[in-house]
């Protein structure tokens, strides 16, 4: 039986415009999402802000009631046993907020650790052990308003599992932080699962769906447009090459005649500083270096390279395919 | 021409930002339900005490009260800007000082008038306190010279308000000390003499004291001197004010301290 | 049962602290009180002469544990979700309720500093003395005002679900709950109207309870009924919390910034 499973799961939000004529508007943030997540997995949600990510995770931790669709956690349905579900699972978001500032890292884990049920006898061993393990002892009895990102980051992930839940959510749990804390965290999550957990991730960063996840679901404008392991999505694009040219200036119309070009798969520009980067994603069937600099021809063109597809590249060709 | 934009367009934009978090329903509560409440509370405490007359304490209370926008709504306009990170860009700006300031007090006193106004109107009414007509006029030039000179404190309270972190504590503390010294509900003949002494220095007391000579058919001409001290008052307190965010910001400049949260 | 006193005992004192650490929390609802006190000392001094300020001193400290309790308590949702930690207990496997009503009862313990330093502030500066006939009902009065305001302070929590203008209904609600519970204002001296509403406000019968204490009367009833009502608020709070969270899961309202 799969630990986590979401079934046609929608979302719709309504939100009103307009301060004097208010309009309802029916906003569509999740559209039928379907997966699962077997015992010991590290599953990662990947997609770009906006996605339906977060609204997806709420649902699937009993903040939010999904407008149609059935989602289950550890076998229990998540709006008829919201309580059952809550009793196992681990929440840890992103972001500084989420932490009582004025109290010390001890006291808010006293605090979390009695919410969520852990027994009063165990209580001090289990804080001693979540501090070690995400490397804030000898710290804790410091205020958290003092603390880094890094810091609360990792009093986060202590926090949201100090009652040793069988499942821990993770809503973008690096976001912001430095790159060597940011490695540090990804260790932690990643050894959640040697100890018999099963993670579901959000990320927006592709190389962390990468390197952590066991398989990843991408999601773009609430739906899901490609799910399987790292190397499979890979596979999605292999057999094409890319091509970076570094441009200074290109306009809509020469990108719509790249496009129009046979065997241009897509073609996405990186505004960087002063100049831009034209990716363009072929079949790899023929070789579309001399075309490509024809359509670019009067335009200043720096450096040209020529690649096998990164994951990074599957992604952005399931974001951005129409 | 540039000073007069800075002065009224400057003002007008950073209250609405001031705004953004406040809605009318926070405006209408705080700003229309509060005041006729402490008007209310007062009425009834001087019945339970056998002191003083409605009247009273309607003019001293909603007068006393204008002091609420016109020290929270200046602090939270400078230390809102501080907040967004604004101000910064707005102390570097080669717009004079004078217009920039004042031209964010002017929709202040406007507001500390118009509840101060507004407050003594319904107050009255629901008190059955009738005001003849030929008051309004006068009342409403004391009202206003009051708001001015509280807005001179307001500007105090900004420029403090730029060093310390928790702005609120402040400006309370100043509406609580004015609640007690400006004459509102205690006339200043029955404090004690230091503290009378320190009410002539404060806003609100001179200004207060002319109102209730009006309400009882007082002309302007006979409160002039009143009029002129509540004046004086609130410009030397906005002189002073200008001089600390002066201070401050050259201080900044020097130690960068304004850029901390 | 234990599991639950253990998280109000816990929650509670956690809270105490955090409020008691912040200037506006802490010091602020201490030194506010302060100032309508003095204009009040002032005002029957004028009227009644100094003998009769000792009834006065003690409303304006008991006056001080409202003012403690009806910002932080209308507006402790809005606060949670300005933390971020609103979704973190909203997804604790415990009542919602259980974790807002140890915020209110915070806030209630502060106010006990408001009454201490109101006490204090008339003895020292305007020689108002305290006589205490019953001490025992005066205490366990002064027990059962803070929990009634507590109380009275969570059904506020819950019904203004942390709108944006929470903060304001409770600033709002200020004055008139001083106006109406007979603190310096005798309930006989309201139009005839406000009586029933004075007389359905535990705070009334909490300064009742702590007057006949303190100058000999018939504190009993007035502590029942105190605590009685106490009871009810929180009757009400969990059913108007249950309608709530619903209502929010389903209209994503609670976890939307």
């Amino acid at each position: 039986m799969p630990v986590i499973e979401a079934i046609d799961l929608r979302r719709t939000y309504q939100t009103t415009t307009g301060v004097i004529r208010r309009k309802r508007l029916d906003v569509e943030a999740v559209r039928g999402i379907s997966f699962s997540v077997e015992k010991g997995e590290l599953f990662g949600l990947l997609g770009p802000n906006g996605a339906g990510k977060t609204t997806t995770i709420k649902m699937l931790i009993t903040l939010l009631l999904p407008t149609s669709g059935e989602a289950r956690v550890l076998g229990h349905n998540v709006v008829d046993n919201p309580r059952e579900v809550r009793k196992r699972i681990g929440y840890v978001f992103g972001g500084d907020r989420g932490l009582y500032e004025r109290l010390s890292a001890y006291d808010n884990l006293r605090y979390f650790a009695e919410l969520y049920g852990v027994s009063g006898s165990k209580q001090r061993r289990r804080i001693d052990e979540v501090l070690e393990l995400v490397g804030l002892k000898g710290r804790e009895n410091e205020r958290v308003e003092g603390y880094s990102r890094g810091m609360r980051q990792r009093l986060h992930i202590a926090r949201g599992i100090l009652h040793d839940p069988e499942v821990v959510f993770l809503d973008e749990p690096t976001i912001g932080v430095d790159p060597v804390g940011a490695r540090d965290l990804r260790q932690m999550i990643a050894d959640l699962i040697t100890v018999g957990k099963t993670v579901l991730l959000t990320t927006h960063y592709m190389f962390e769906a990468d390197a952590l996840c066991d398989r990843i679901a991408v999601i773009a404008k609430g739906e899901i447009v490609g799910q399987g392991t790292p190397a499979e999505l890979k596979g999605n694009v292999a057999g094409g090459r890319v091509t970076e040219i570094e441009v200074f200036g290109v306009g809509e119309e020469i990108l719509a005649r790249i496009r129009a070009l046979a065997g241009v798969t897509a073609v996405t520009v990186e505004e960087q500083d002063q100049k831009q980067l034209l990716i363009v994603r072929t079949t790899g069937e023929r070789e579309l270096t001399q075309p490509l600099l024809a359509e670019l021809d009067g335009i200043e063109v720096g450096r040209v390279a020529s690649r096998e597809p990164t994951l990074e590249d599957a992604y952005v060709a399931l974001v951005t395919a129409e | 021409m540039t000073s007069l934009r800075v002065f009224f367009l400057g003002g007008l934009i950073s209250y609405r930002a001031l705004f953004s978090w406040m809605t009318p329903s926070i405006f209408f509560l705080i700003l229309v339900v509060q005041p006729v409440f402490q008007i209310l509370l007062f009425a009834y405490i001087g019945r339970a005490a056998s002191v003083g007359s409605d009247e009273f304490y309607v003019v001293g209370n909603a007068m006393q009260y204008a002091a609420v926008p016109c020290l929270f709504a200046m602090t939270q306009t400078i230390a809102g800007e501080r907040f967004q990170q604004t101000l910064s860009y707005i102390l570097i700006s080669p717009a004079g000082r004078l217009p920039l300031f004042l031209g964010r007090a002017l929709p202040v006193i406007l507001n500390g008038f118009v509840t101060a106004a507004f407050s003594l109107l319904v107050g009255g009414l629901i008190l059955g306190v009738r005001f003849p007509t030929s008051v309004f006029g006068p009342l409403a030039v004391v009202v206003l010279v009051a708001t001015l000179s509280c807005t001179g404190l307001g500007l105090i309270n900004a420029g403090l308000g730029l060093r310390v972190r928790e702005t609120s504590v402040l400006s309370n503390l100043l509406v609580g000390i004015l609640l007690i010294f400006c004459g509102a509900n205690v006339s200043v003949s029955s404090l004690p003499d230091w503290m009378a002494a320190v009410s002539s220095w404060l806003p609100l007391t001179h200004a207060i004291k002319a109102a209730r000579e009006v309400v009882h058919g007082s002309s302007l001409t006979d409160v002039q001197g009143l009029l002129g001290r509540e004046l004086g008052v609130g410009v030397l307190y906005a002189v002073a004010g200008l001089a600390i965010i002066r201070f401050f910001e050259t201080q900044s400049r020097r130690h960068a301290t304004l850029g901390l949260a | 049962m234990m599991r639950s006193l253990r998280v109000l005992g816990l929650a509670w004192l956690l809270h105490v602290k955090m409020m008691s650490r912040s200037a506006f929390d802490g010091l602020m609802a201490v030194i506010w009180p302060l100032f309508y006190a003095t204009v009040a000392f002032f005002m029957f001094r004028t009227g009644h002469g100094s003998s009769s300020l000792g009834p006065i001193g003690l409303a304006a400290a008991v006056m001080g544990i409202w003012t403690a309790v009806s910002v932080p308590a209308s507006s402790a949702l809005q606060r949670e979700r300005w933390f971020g930690t609103l979704e973190l207990l909203v997804v604790a496997p415990r009542n919602l309720g259980l974790i807002l009503l140890p915020i209110t009862l915070a806030a209630s313990t502060i106010g006990l500093y408001c009454v201490a330093g109101t006490l204090i502030w008339a003895r020292v500066l305007f020689g108002i003395h305290l006589t205490i006939i019953h001490p025992l009902f005066f205490a366990l009065g002064l027990i059962a005002t803070v929990l009634t305001i507590a109380s009275l302070g969570f059904l506020m929590a819950v019904s203004f679900v942390g709108s944006r203008r929470a903060w304001a209904i409770g600033a709002a609600l200020e004055y008139p709950i001083w106006l109406v519970c007979g603190f310096l204002v005798p309930v006989s001296l309201l139009p005839g109207w406000a009586h029933p509403i004075s007389w359905a406000l535990g705070p009334t019968w909490g300064m009742r309870t702590i007057r006949e204490a303190a100058y000999g009367g018939a504190p009993l009833g007035p502590l029942l009924l105190t605590l009685a009502l106490a009871g009810v608020y929180l009757g009400i709070g969990v059913v108007v919390l249950r309608i709530v969270l619903d209502s929010a899961r389903k209209r994503a309202t609670l976890s939307l910034a």
